[in-house]
């Protein structure tokens, strides 16, 4: 498979992004993979705590669940409300930004014309791609290990993603 | 260092060296970063901004590229130094008037400064002379990667660098420059220029930034948006309007020189005349006198008055540096009075005399 960004290279990641209940997917080389860097964090989310059944839960699940409405509440760490947001227009703290981001690509599109970042990012989030590459290819194995009932080969490969994850 | 050398000395950016420097004072990179797992500035408690400083300074001290800061904390500085720093445009008004820890750091040429605990935990800036938007960036990049080893920085996969505010979320990059463009305001195309600027969505303002009056025919221009646009695209929106500004100004300057050379060497004569004799002068009158003599230094008719001696008197005639000059608070009217003084002796050795009509 071809990387759908630059045409040359081949597919090394599968992003998922779900932006407004709509589900994109990205098939992208490991290069545009990293300028394009999109919803890591989301994605290495999305892994966290997966059980084997998990893995073969239908996209369509998986979305549902990476969805679930958060509700707007105050903010646990620095208290801020959706309200006092609006009103002061000005965060609190970078947890607001998950808080409210049900209602942020809308105001980012008025002041920004744009809700994407596109430039660009610390050299540890590169580590974290990096990761999150690893991550993906555990989980094709695991794939692979639990379709040839090699569940002691599974299981292996599932503590190595627990670590990895709880390392994150 | 103490602020004493302040008194005489002006930035690396105001020097006039850069190019295009009769048109483009000054460039500026601004990058708006968090620490990541601390609350932003507004809502941070006092023992939590304290320990944002001093993560600061850790790093600052340890920054890599090896430029010695001079670090101060704002909150130990009198309403005196800090007016000081805020038109050397080290610190912004907001950072000179707030309360609880604060920090400024700048190397001695003042190119390079950061404020700890802004709206933002940092605020880096790069300043440069003339129209030097790239190398300014070029400049910051190390500095900010240096500092990001140190200090993790708040960062979200779609939204990118987080910042208190909104508008400068994603690169947090703010690139401006500040320009002297009197021939587009004598002609009345000032206008036409902002409405320009505006369509590609830069925005025009005053000397000092946001929600500031243009005075004297300094504008600064700066992008608007932060999100959805890399920091290279943001200095190349910039770079797709400045030459052609610069140009259309320098036409209008030829322009006047042709058809009313006697209306414009009459007003600059003015302006000098009243700089180097007047015995009492407001900051407002200054500015816009120095900015008709500036453009007569710029189209030849001055020539013993330099573009530095010109950005000198620009810098230390206002009102905190007068103050710090004398060494004590002044009124207003006394403030006119040292004002009218200073300007005088820094065109001193010209007595007069360096007005050449041609
Ligand atoms: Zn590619
Ligand atoms: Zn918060």
């Amino acid at each position: 498979m071809i990387c759908e960004k630059c045409q040359k290279n081949e597919v090394s990641v599968h992003l998922t992004d779900i932006v407004n209940n709509t589900k994109r997917e990205y098939h992208l080389c490991r290069d545009c993979a990293q300028s394009h860097g999109v919803s890591i964090q989301a994605q290495l989310q999305n892994f966290k705590n997966l059980t084997v059944p998990e893995f073969y839960a239908s996209p369509q699940e998986k979305s549902e669940t990476a969805n679930s409405p958060e509700g707007l509440g105050d903010c646990p760490d620095c208290g801020m409300s959706y309200s006092n947001f609006r009103k002061e227009g000005k965060f609190g703290c970078s947890r607001d930004y998950d808080l409210f981001s049900g209602s942020l690509d809308d105001l980012f599109e008025k002041i920004h014309a744009a809700d994407q970042h596109k430039g660009r990012s610390p050299a540890r989030y590169h580590e974290q791609m990096v990761q999150s590459l690893e991550v993906e290819r555990l989980r094709e194995s695991l794939t692979h290990a639990v379709s040839d009932e090699d569940f002691e080969q599974a299981a292996a490969i599932r503590d190595q993603l627990r670590i990895l994850e709880s390392g994150s | 260092m103490s602020l004493d050398n302040f008194k005489t000395n002006i930035g690396e950016w105001l020097q006039g060296t850069g190019p295009d420097a009769d048109l483009v004072i000054s460039s500026r990179v601004r990058l708006a970063r968090n620490l990541a797992n601390s609350p932003f500035t507004s809502v941070s408690t006092e023992d939590q901004s304290k320990a944002v400083s001093e993560r600061i300074e850790t790093a600052l001290q340890r920054l890599d590229g090896g430029l010695p800061l001079h670090v101060m904390e704002l909150e130990k500085k009198d309403v005196v130094e800090r007016q000081v720093l805020v038109e050397r445009h080290l610190v912004s008004h907001d950072l000179a008037t707030g309360s609880g820890s604060r920090l400024v750091a700048f190397d001695e040429a003042e190119s390079f400064s950061v404020m700890g605990n802004e709206e933002d935990h940092l605020r880096l800036q790069v300043m440069k002379s003339g129209y030097q938007l790239e190398e300014a960036w070029s400049q910051m990049c190390p500095l900010e990667r240096s500092l990001e080893e140190d200090l993790q920085f708040a960062f979200h996969s779609k939204y990118g660098y987080l910042t208190a505010c909104p508008t400068n979320v994603g690169t947090g990059l703010r690139a401006s420059v500040m320009l002297h463009l009197p021939a587009m305001v004598i002609t009345g195309q000032i206008e036409e220029m902002t409405r320009a600027a505006t369509k590609i969505h830069l925005a025009v303002r005053g000397l000092f930034g946001e929600g500031t009056e243009a005075q004297g025919d300094f504008f600064q221009m700066s992008n608007q948006r932060t999100l959805g646009l890399s920091e290279e695209q943001v200095l190349e929106n910039i770079a797709s309007v400045l030459p052609n500004i610069i140009v259309y100004e320098r036409k209008l300057r030829d322009e006047l020189l042709e058809r009313r050379r006697e209306r414009i060497e009459d007003r600059i004569g003015r302006a000098f005349g009243i700089l180097s004799h007047a015995r009492v002068i407001t900051s407002k009158e200054a500015l816009e006198r120095l900015s008709l003599v500036r453009l007569g230094v710029a189209m030849g008719f001055l020539d013993d008055v330099s573009m530095n001696q010109i950005n000198r008197m620009f810098l230390h005639s206002q009102p905190g540096h007068l103050q710090s000059l004398v060494g004590e608070p002044l009124t207003t009217e006394d403030r006119d009075r040292k004002r009218a003084d200073l300007l005088r002796s820094i065109l001193g050795d010209t007595s007069g005399e360096g007005f050449s009509s041609s």
